[in-house]
């Protein structure tokens, strides 16, 4: 397994404020990982660090085990981006712009370009500065896949999209992953594009990566339990996240499902509904 | 293709879902010894899903002997014993009926009362495939 990303012991602070702690995270080559956050969490600060966007207080990155301060042209050649912001020049039409961009690259391609300018109904010859919030998100997609990039980071990519866009961005998502070996992150508030696309979900907040874990893992794992029991027995439940005693059952959400405990429970006739949840209520959970 | 639906947003992971559904169109006759199933690249655009993800669920199938790897012709559906295909209708459907039963009793619903409303269901179903029957 390729280690695409590794950081350790990453700090960043803004004026006084503390926004990434000490921050350890792994991504290895072929993940596609949904990264959620709570809005102001530190989401785009991570990926603007991690590409060297923006400084760093401390802690190390490396990318295709190159120092991010460092990379050489060729693994430059490796990563694309899309922001969250439209850092582009917004003077350029959008042909110049991609002209533009090319040039920066040795492998581009027209094809991908084209079929996607054509598909999305972008006019080449307006200037960025003239196209709608969802139009500009779109050329920025387009000029991160156009490089055929082994490594794509997506800040927030459907931001600016109505539902058809998104779509259509998840179908280009999902064609990219059907090719070998491509790593994507992306950011995002909508669970359900991360349950369709995603195969590993991070949970960024109090300035650290509080949870990464397989997404069908996750699943399996923080479930709704219901347990019915005589009121005087006391159950203890391991990994439990929060609980509710109910007259005649207690409700709970645990971050694992220990087997061992529950056939235990099973042995001494405790009777245990186990309800799974989708991943909108688990973020929720596990950043209660 | 419109042969599976999966909820993404759903609590229990699409592969699973996926496993499930094609288990039990293996096990009703609607897949039968082999047939070629679509591809994982066909099913992923169409179900709008990671790849991976019909990769583990073809995966899981053909590691529980409902799916055999043909070489360049993709994943068909195996040939299965006949003793062994009736167990595991007999397995899929006490799954159906544990959650069943643990439904009613969040409701309240006693056991005699369940087995009661059972009864008279497959009375009304027998009822109703007979009324069929004589239509035709």
């Amino acid at each position: 397994m390729t280690v695409v990303i590794k950081i350790e012991a990453l700090n960043k602070a803004y004026k006084n404020h503390q926004v990434l702690n000490n921050l350890h995270w792994e991504i290895n080559q072929g993940d596609i990982v949904g990264l959620l956050g709570k809005n102001g969490a530190g989401k785009s600060t991570l990926l603007k660090g991690l590409l060297n966007l923006c400084d760093i207080d401390g802690g190390t990155i490396t990318l295709f085990g190159e120092d991010h301060l460092n990379l050489s042209a060729q693994t430059k050649g490796l990563i694309g981006y899309v922001p969250q912001e439209n850092d582009e020049i917004s003077w350029l039409s959008v042909s110049d712009l991609i002209k533009f961009r090319k040039q920066f690259y040795t492998t581009w391609c027209d094809e991908k370009v084209h079929q996607l300018v054509k598909r999305w109904n972008i006019d080449l010859t307006k200037k960025i500065a003239e196209l709608s919030p969802g139009q500009v998100q779109r050329v920025l997609i387009i000029l991160a896949l156009a490089s055929k990039p082994a490594l794509i980071i997506f800040d927030e990519p459907a931001a600016a999209l109505d539902p058809e866009g998104r779509r259509d961005f998840l179908k280009e998502i999902i064609a990219l992953a059907s090719e070998e070996h491509i790593t994507i992150i992306f950011s995002t508030h909508i669970t359900s594009d991360l349950e369709r696309v995603a195969n590993k979900v991070a949970i960024l907040e109090q300035g650290h990566i509080c949870y990464f874990d397989d997404l069908d893992t996750t699943k399996e794992n923080v479930v709704q339990l219901v347990i019915s029991h005589k009121i005087d027995e006391k159950i203890t439940v391991p990994y439990v996240l929060r609980s509710k005693q109910h007259p005649k059952y207690l409700q709970c959400v645990v971050s694992q499902l220990d087997p061992n405990w529950l056939s235990t429970m099973k042995n001494q006739g405790v009777e245990i509904h186990v309800t799974p949840m989708g991943l909108e209520d688990i973020f929720l959970e596990l950043t209660a | 293709m419109d042969q599976f639906t999966i909820s993404p947003s759903s609590g229990v992971p699409i592969y699973k879902q996926l496993f499930s559904q094609i288990e039990r169109m293996i096990l009703n006759g609607y897949f039968v010894p082999d047939d070629i199933l679509p591809s994982v690249r066909q099913v992923a655009a169409d179900l709008e899903v990671n790849p991976m993800t019909v990769s583990k669920a073809y995966g899981l199938l053909e590691e529980r002997g409902y799916l055999t790897r043909l070489r360049g012709k993709g994943m068909i559906v195996a040939k299965r014993d006949d003793e062994v295909s009736a167990r595991e209708k007999l397995t899929t459907l006490s799954r159906t009926i544990e959650n069943l039963i643990a439904d009613a009793h969040l409701m309240g619903v006693s056991q005699q009362q369940l087995l009661t409303l059972f009864k008279q269901q497959i009375t009304a179903s027998s009822r109703e495939i007979a009324n069929n029957d004589n239509k035709e």
